[in-house]
């Protein structure tokens, strides 16, 4: 055991898949979050945050867990495709080109990023953490401590390390995420199960917040994501339904967190880093948009009738939609079908965005807020591979990149969407921000905490 | 008793109470070691005369010596097999590379056992998967078919879901029971041998290659190895650190990955 030298410093991370700050806020004002509350008044501010763009998990929880640019560690969604291919292929842990933060304070990752560069030197001895949880982190690597991967996890043994954490999340019926197929065939069942799983969770992460040692923990809950995805309608709605269960999902949340939080002040003696953030946030469905559908009535696209997924894009393709709106062009240099030519890029960067900006709801409001191109978001040696172009929508639109729809809009069974805005931070009070943060620009401060 | 004597009996003790509890039961055979294994347990159970149908699950793209195996066994051990076929979808030219790899999966794997189970009116499958074999199969919940006084409590039994086969668990309200949950990999190959059990010979080494898991052609990749021999094979395992269905798991897992998004709404 190492003696305990001032020099300890212990630090607590919680994530909360998909939860918006604006929701929050709410909650803790209406005292639905008492807890919550209490701990604000004690040294800590509530911080709107932008999710990574696309806002969604994989690209927002790497942003964080890097401290660096999509451009630069190389994730920009759930799918890709493999290079010079059509085939869909899923980016997971190993493509991930920069070292997470646990890495550098663990001293253990041979990658490195702009943010290793600075702080590698700093941190003085190799620190030990416990991931829990956290998306995208599949399949577990070595690393310093203990990792549990979060979604999307498939294999249980393959999304720990080290292997002996596995008897005890077996001993639990550890879940590695609900089961969202459920959610279509009975919503009750589901939202029973989600609490299940919470549980589990919860469970979990307080055994390995007591049982193990460690210098930092970061544990994220990934329910919550699902709740708002299936049952975000129930917010507000006191006549909805699931309005009680969504209620005590949130009580029940404030009530963990605060657990948590004081086991860790008696634990660092109060002189811990205490962070809790969401990595998008939420917003209620209308429609969604389906983004090659649209390209494809406007002619930039060009589906053949079989194949698979993007196999079937044929050669007059200018564009396509990965999800949920990053388009790309279909480069003659990039792909084996590929019709664009490096002088007509920029023209037809124009008219897609032309096109993409003409898009309107049925209430004749725009449906796309804002197209980025690439250059203007993203920075780094993995640049190149990025979208071309990416949209975010307006609230209430969600945008998808779906082969197989006939129309533009559609409906399904969900009904809430991502939102980038409306993401939330809470963080120590002497951390300002002259402009609103963004996921990534988290990171480094809990590198400083360890090299102070 | 030896090892596994005790693994037999726990599993015969199994398949009885199921049979007894449910009647309207059958085995899912998809021909391979595992459910080649159970099979067999099956016939000990009942000395022989298996008083339940034995469903195998016929995507069309299964490899030949396994329709060779499948119809020698069933004539040589006189069972009562039904074939299951999703027809229409294979009319309409359903295989891998028609919509994705999930599609051809769900409709000739999933939907086919569906609508064997919806003709027969089925109240429970037997199933020969084991605890150890793929981390999906441990991804939901561990299936513990008995307490600890070995008292099998099947109504608080967690229903077990099964990749691709998971969705029918409510909608069809049928029970799976996993008889061999508790033979490894390994125990299997020892129980083959020492059992003398027959098995499709896509197991043993032909030119440095062999398979180490069977499913369908387009989705299986044989491992190298020499293992020519059932005692080769179950040295190659003690000794191997690579996982048992790593010429399908990549596959597996795409398909899996992918299921999860969509469950989502991506893709």
């Amino acid at each position: 055991m190492k003696s305990v030298s001032k020099k300890m410093k212990k630090a607590l991370i919680i994530g909360i898949d998909g939860v918006p700050y604006s929701l929050l806020n709410a909650y803790i004002k209406k005292d639905v979050m008492p807890n919550l509350k209490k701990i604000l008044s004690q040294g800590f501010r509530l911080h709107q945050m932008n999710a990574s763009i696309p806002d969604i998990s994989s690209v927002s929880w790497t942003s964080f867990n890097t401290g660096v640019n999509p451009g630069e560690h190389g994730i920009y969604g759930f799918t890709d495709l493999k290079p010079d291919s059509y085939s869909l292929c899923f980016p997971n842990l190993g493509d991930v080109k920069a070292p997470p933060f646990w890495d550098i304070l663990g001293k253990k990752n041979p990658k490195t990023s702009t943010l290793s560069h600075t702080y590698h030197p700093r941190i003085t001895h190799p620190h030990r953490s416990i991931i829990f949880n956290v998306p995208h982190t599949y399949p577990a690597s070595p690393m310093n401590g203990i990792l549990i991967s979060g979604f999307v996890a498939i294999d249980l043994k393959k999304a720990i390390f080290p292997e002996s954490v596995y008897p005890y999340l077996r001993s639990i019926n550890y879940l590695i995420d609900v089961e969202a197929e459920k959610a279509k065939e009975d919503k009750g069942t589901f939202m029973q199960s989600l609490f299940e799983c919470f549980d589990i969770r919860k469970k979990a992460i307080s055994h390995f917040f007591a049982d193990e040692s460690w210098d930092l923990i970061f544990a994220c809950i990934t329910e919550s994501d699902r709740l708002h995805h299936f049952f975000f309608d129930a917010s507000v709605d006191e006549e909805n339904p699931y309005y009680e269960s969504f209620l005590r999902f949130y009580v029940e949340l404030d009530k963990f967190v605060k657990d948590l939080y004081d086991q860790f002040i008696q634990r660092c003696a109060g002189k811990g880093f205490f962070m809790v953030l969401s990595d998008h946030g939420f917003a209620p469905v209308k429609k969604e948009v389906y983004l090659n559908r649209f390209l494809e009535e406007k002619g930039f696209l060009v589906l053949k009738k079989d194949g698979n997924f993007y196999e079937r894009i044929e050669e007059g393709t200018k564009a396509f939609d990965m999800d949920p709106g990053r388009i790309y062009l279909h480069d003659r240099d990039r792909y084996p079908r590929g019709a664009v030519r490096k002088e007509e890029r920029l023209n037809l960067l124009k008219e897609i965005k032309e096109a993409l900006t003409s898009l309107k709801g049925e209430d004749g409001k725009k449906i796309i807020e804002r197209i980025y191109e690439k250059e203007e978001i993203y920075h780094g040696p993995y640049s190149g591979v990025a979208p071309d172009l990416v949209c975010l929508p307006n609230d209430g639109y969600d945008l998808k990149g779906s082969l197989e729809k006939r129309e533009i809009f559609g409906q399904n069974v969900f009904t809430g969407m991502h939102t980038w805005y409306d993401a939330f931070c809470l963080l120590p009070e002497e951390i300002t921000f002259s402009n609103k943060p963004s996921i990534q620009n988290l990171t480094e401060f809990i590198l400083q905490y360890y090299s102070e | 008793m030896d090892h596994l004597t005790r693994l037999e009996n726990k599993s015969i003790y199994i398949i009885r109470e199921a049979y007894y509890q449910f009647k309207d039961i059958a085995m899912l055979w998809s021909v391979g070691k595992d459910s080649t294994t159970l099979l067999w347990l099956c016939r000990k159970a009942f000395f022989g005369h298996i008083p339940f149908p034995i469903i195998h699950i016929d995507t069309s793209y299964k490899f030949p010596e396994m329709y060779r195996f499948r119809d020698e066994r069933a004539k040589e051990w006189n069972l009562h097999l039904l074939i299951g076929r999703n027809e229409e979808k294979l009319l309409g030219g359903m295989g891998p590379d028609q919509g994705s790899k999930l599609d051809c999966c769900n409709e000739l794997k999933t939907n086919a056992l569906k609508m064997v189970i919806k003709k027969y009116n089925l109240k429970a499958i037997l199933l020969g998967i084991r605890r150890d074999e793929h981390g999906i199969r441990a991804k939901e919940r561990y299936f513990s078919p008995r307490d600890s006084q070995f008292k099998w409590d099947y109504e608080n039994q967690p229903a077990e879901l099964w990749d691709q086969y998971q969705s029918m668990v409510e909608e069809e309200e049928h029970f799976r029971i996993h008889p061999i949950l508790h033979f490894t990999e390994l125990d299997v190959w020892s129980y083959v041998k020492r059992e003398g059990l027959p098995i499709v010979p896509l197991y043993f080494s032909k030119e440095g290659k062999r398979f180490r898991s069977i499913g369908c052609v387009p989705c299986c990749s044989p491992i190298d190895s020499n293992a020519q021999t059932i005692d080769e094979i179950v040295e190659e395992i003690r000794t191997s650190k690579t996982s048992e269905r790593a010429g399908r798991a990549q596959d597996k897992e795409n398909i899996y990955t992918m299921q999860k998004l969509r469950a989502l709404g991506y893709m």
